[in-house]
C-alpha cells in the first residue's frame, strides 16, 4: 500500500499492520505522520487536556547483576560505588515529594542481589504505614523476575506478596525493545527475554494492577523490530486491557559500555506518532522530555503525545546517560498552555487530581532534579543486616554492618 | 480548538495565491502541524530538499589572532564582537584574512559598525567599503530590531557594495517577532544584500521560548517572507534537536556548524557527520556551503537523502 492509502486508513480509524506501519515509519514525511498522530490524539482526548503526575523517581540501588550494555547507571556488586538507600532516606524522600504536592514514587532500581523479597516487603509496608494514602508504582518485569528467581517463587507469588505489601502498580521499565535479537545485542536477554516481559506484564494485569509500557530505541534495534516491540504491547493491551500509557525515549549512550550516537529529534517525534497510530488500544502516550529536553518534550504533545509525563524531581538513570533536563510543575504547565492545551494533575490511573498545583499554593522552583544521594556517599543502611546477602562482597559488608 | 486551515495549505502545497483571508487564517492558526505543512510546501518550491550548512570557526575581535592550519572542513571564518574602531575592525579583518587563505571571512553587526561609525552613515560606508577592501566577505549580520531606517541601511549596504549573511530578529519573540517579520517582508530588495533571515532569537529569552512558539516562529518566517532566500537556524545556539526540527517547519539552511566536536553539538561524531546525519534524517539532502554560500565540492556519494 502507499503512503497515501494507509494515511487514509488511518484517518478512517482503521488498524493498520506491521507492514503498513513499517511503510509509515519509513516513508511517510514527518509532519504527515505529525497530523495523523495529532488527529488520534484529537478524538481520543477531545477536551484538550493535556495531564501530567507529581511523583518522585527514585532508584533505591545502583547495584546490579544484569549488566545491560546500554546501561550507564549501574554499578556491579562489590562497586564502591554501589549503593542502597535506606528506608529512612526513602522516608525523606517521600516527606520532600509530599511537599511538592506529589502523589506516588517510581520506585526501580538495579537487580541486587543482596536484597532479598522480604525487603521489599518489608520497605512497602513500612511506607504504606507511614504514608497510607501515597502511591508505590514500583518494580519493572525484569525486577519482578529478578525477585522470582532470588527468592525461588514463581511471579504470580511475588507479586500477590508485593500487593499484600502494598504495591499498587507497575512501571514499563526493562521492556527496552521487546525482541530478542536486540536484546541478546544489548545483553538484556538474561534479565529478561521478550516473552518473557510480556508474561511478567501479563501476570501484574491479571493480578489487578495497572501499568505502564515504555520502548527504549535507538540502540542495536532495526525499524521492523521498534514496529515488532509496538506490536507487542497492542497485542497484549488487547488481550488484558492493563495499560494505562506508554512512553518511549530514545537511547542515551553516554558513559554506556554500548556508546553510539542518540537517536536525532525527528526520529523521536517520528517514533512518537507512529507508536499513536499503532498503538490504538493505548489512551495515553507520554512526552519524554527528559531524554529530549523542554523544546522537543513540549513539541510531542503535536506529534500524539497527551501527558507530559511526571515531574520527577529526582532522576538518576538517564542523568548518568548524559541527559541532565528539568522541568519543575511550573514549566511544564507553561510548555502545556503554550502549545494550547489544558494541563490537569493525575494519578498513574490517569484519575484527573485537579488544577496545577503551584498557582494554589506557594511551591519552590526546581532548577535542577535531585539524585538519589550525593557524590561519595557510602553509607551502608543499618537496617541491611536484618537480611541476608548472596553475593561474597554482600556478605562482607552486612557483617562488617553488624559488627560496627 | 483552531480553526481547521487544512484547505488554506492545501492551496500553498498546489503553489496557488492566496487571499488576505487564507493568510489571516494560516496565520492565527494555533494548528502547528498545518502551519508546518504550509512552510514546507513553500520552501520545498525554493530549495527543492536542500539543506545547506556551514562550519564556522570563529575569532573574537578582541581576541587572539588564529594560528595554526584552518581545518580544511572550515567553510567560514568568523570574526565575532563589537570592535573599539574603525581602525580595530579593519585590522583585525586583515589579519584574519591573511590567515584564513580561500577561506570566506565574515563579521560584525550592521548596529555594531554604526555606532562605531557614529551613526553617520557616510562614515559607515566609509567603514563598510574599508572592511571589504581588507577582504571581508559578508558582514554578519543586520538586526531587524530596533533598526530605525531600514531603507537607509540597505542602501549603504548596497552602495559599498557589502552583503549581509543574514537578517536576524534579535530578541524578538511572539507578536513582536512576528511584526518585525511582516516588516522584513516589506523591505524592497532586502534580498539582494540579505542572503537569509534568522527568525529566532539571538539571545535567549526568559523564561525561555518554547518549542512551539521557535516553530511556529520559523514558519512563519518561511510564509511571509519571500523576499528572502533562505530561513536559516543556529545549529549552536539552538541545538541540534531543535535545528533538526526547525528543517522541517520550512528553514532550509544551518548557521554556525562548529568545526571542532563539543558536546552541545551532539555525541561521539565530528560536528560535520554529525549535521549531516541529522538533515539526512530530517528527509533533506545536506550540501555543504562556504561563507558566501557558495556550494562545496564534497564526494557526491557522501550527501544522499535518506528515507523520508
Amino acid at each position: 500500500m502507499s503512503v497515501e492509502s494507509i494515511a487514509e486508513k488511518v484517518r478512517s480509524g482503521g488498524r493498520v499492520d506491521r507492514a503498513e506501519a513499517l511503510t509509515l515509519y519509513a516513508d511517510a514525511p514527518t509532519l504527515l505522520l505529525g497530523q495523523l498522530a495529532d488527529a488520534i490524539r484529537a478524538r481520543k482526548h477531545p477536551a484538550g487536556v493535556v495531564t501530567y503526575i507529581i511523583d518522585r523517581n527514585v532508584n533505591y540501588t545502583n547495584v546490579c547483576v544484569a549488566r545491560c550494555a546500554f546501561c550507564a547507571f549501574y554499578r556491579p556488586v562489590g562497586s564502591d560505588e554501589g549503593y542502597v538507600l535506606g528506608f529512612d532516606e526513602l522516608f525523606q524522600k517521600i516527606d520532600e515529594t509530599l511537599a511538592v504536592g506529589g502523589v506516588q514514587v517510581l520506585l526501580q532500581g538495579g537487580h541486587n542481589p543482596d536484597l532479598p523479597l522480604e525487603w521489599y516487603e518489608d520497605l512497602f509496608r513500612a511506607i504504606k504505614a507511614r504514608y497510607p494514602d501515597f502511591k508505590l508504582h514500583a518494580l519493572s518485569p525484569p525486577e519482578l523476575l529478578h525477585l522470582s528467581r532470588l527468592s525461588q517463587q514463581p511471579v504470580p507469588v511475588v507479586v500477590r506478596r508485593l500487593v499484600d505489601a502494598g504495591l499498587d502498580s507497575v512501571p514499563g521499565g526493562g521492556a527496552e525493545i521487546l525482541v530478542d535479537r536486540a536484546r541478546r545485542l544489548l545483553n538484556c536477554e538474561s534479565k529478561a527475554t521478550a516473552d518473557e516481559w510480556i508474561s511478567v506484564m501479563r501476570t501484574v494485569h491479571q493480578a489487578g494492577l495497572r501499568s505502564t509500557a515504555t520502548m527504549m530505541y535507538g540502540s542495536v534495534e532495526r525499524p521492523d523490530e521498534r514496529v515488532e516491540h509496538l506490536y507487542r504491547l497492542r497485542e497484549l493491551q488487547d488481550e488484558t486491557g492493563g495499560f494505562t500509557a506508554f512512553i518511549t525515549w530514545s537511547y542515551q549512550p553516554t558513559n554506556t559500555e554500548l556508546g553510539g550516537v542518540e537517536a536525532t529529534g525527528v526520529e523521536y517525534l517520528r517514533t512518537l506518532a507512529l507508536s499513536r497510530i499503532v498503538l490504538d488500544n493505548f489512551d495515553n502516550l507520554q512526552a519524554s522530555w527528559v531524554t529530549q529536553g523542554g523544546k522537543v518534550g513540549q513539541l510531542s504533545l503535536a506529534y500524539g503525545a497527551n501527558d507530559m509525563g511526571s515531574i520527577m524531581i529526582e532522576e538518576n538513570v538517564v542523568r548518568a546517560a548524559g541527559a541532565a533536563y528539568c522541568m519543575d510543575e511550573a514549566e511544564i504547565v507553561r510548555n502545556i498552555e503554550d502549545a494550547g492545551f489544558v494541563p490537569k494533575r493525575r494519578t498513574m490511573a490517569y484519575d484527573i487530581l485537579g488544577d496545577p498545583l503551584f498557582r494554589e499554593r506557594d511551591i519552590p522552583r526546581r532548577t535542577e532534579l535531585a539524585v538519589a544521594r550525593a557524590a561519595g556517599d557510602t553509607a551502608v543502611p543499618a537496617e541491611l543486616s536484618r537480611y541476608p546477602a548472596r553475593s561474597r562482597p554482600g556478605k562482607q559488608q552486612r557483617d562488617a554492618v553488624t559488627e560496627s | 480548538m483552531s480553526e481547521d486551515v487544512t484547505p488554506v495549505v492545501q492551496k500553498l502545497v498546489d503553489g496557488l495565491q492566496l487571499s488576505e483571508a487564507d493568510w489571516a487564517r494560516l496565520i492565527g492558526s494555533s494548528d502547528l502541524i498545518a502551519l508546518g505543512m504550509a512552510a514546507d510546501a513553500v520552501r520545498r518550491r525554493r530549495h527543492d530538499d536542500r539543506v545547506t550548512f556551514v562550519q564556522v570557526l570563529e575569532v573574537p575581535v578582541d581576541g587572539e589572532q588564529l594560528e595554526g592550519p584552518i581545518p580544511k572542513q572550515t567553510g567560514e571564518v568568523r570574526v565575532t564582537g563589537c570592535p573599539a574602531s574603525h581602525a580595530t575592525a579593519v585590522a583585525a579583518v586583515r589579519a584574519v584574512v591573511a590567515h584564513a587563505g580561500a577561506v570566506p571571512v565574515t563579521g560584525f553587526a550592521f548596529a555594531d559598525l554604526d555606532a562605531v561609525s557614529g551613526h553617520d552613515r557616510n562614515r559607515l560606508g566609509t567603514l563598510l567599503g574599508d572592511l571589504r577592501a581588507a577582504g571581508l566577505a559578508q558582514l554578519g549580520e543586520v538586526s531587524a530590531e530596533g533598526l530605525r531606517d531600514p531603507d537607509g541601511a540597505l542602501a549603504v549596504l548596497r552602495s559599498s557594495g557589502v552583503t549581509a549573511a543574514r537578517v536576524t530578529l534579535g530578541t524578538a519573540t511572539g507578536d513582536v517577532a512576528l511584526s518585525l517579520i511582516r516588516q522584513v517582508a516589506s523591505w524592497e530588495g532586502v534580498g539582494q544584500v540579505c542572503r537569509c533571515l534568522a527568525p529566532l532569537p539571538r539571545v535567549g529569552p526568559s523564561p525561555p521560548s518554547t518549542g512551539y512558539a521557535d516553530l511556529r516562529q520559523v514558519a512563519l518566517a518561511r510564509l511571509l517572507v519571500d523576499n528572502i532566500e533562505s530561513i536559516q537556524v543556529d545549529w549552536s545556539r539552538y541545538g541540534p534537536k531543535l535545528a533538526q526540527v526547525a528543517l522541517t517547519f520550512g528553514a532550509d539552511d544551518v548557521d554556525a556548524v562548529p568545526v571542532a566536536g563539543g558536546e552541545n553539538q551532539g555525541w561521539r561524531r565530528s560536528p560535520g557527520e554529525e549535521i549531516r546525519r541529522n538533515i539526512t534524517g530530517a528527509g533533506f539532502t545536506p550540501v555543504p556551503r562556504d561563507g558566501r554560500f557558495e556550494a562545496l565540492d564534497v564526494d557526491p556519494g557522501s550527501e544522499r537523502r535518506a528515507g523520508h
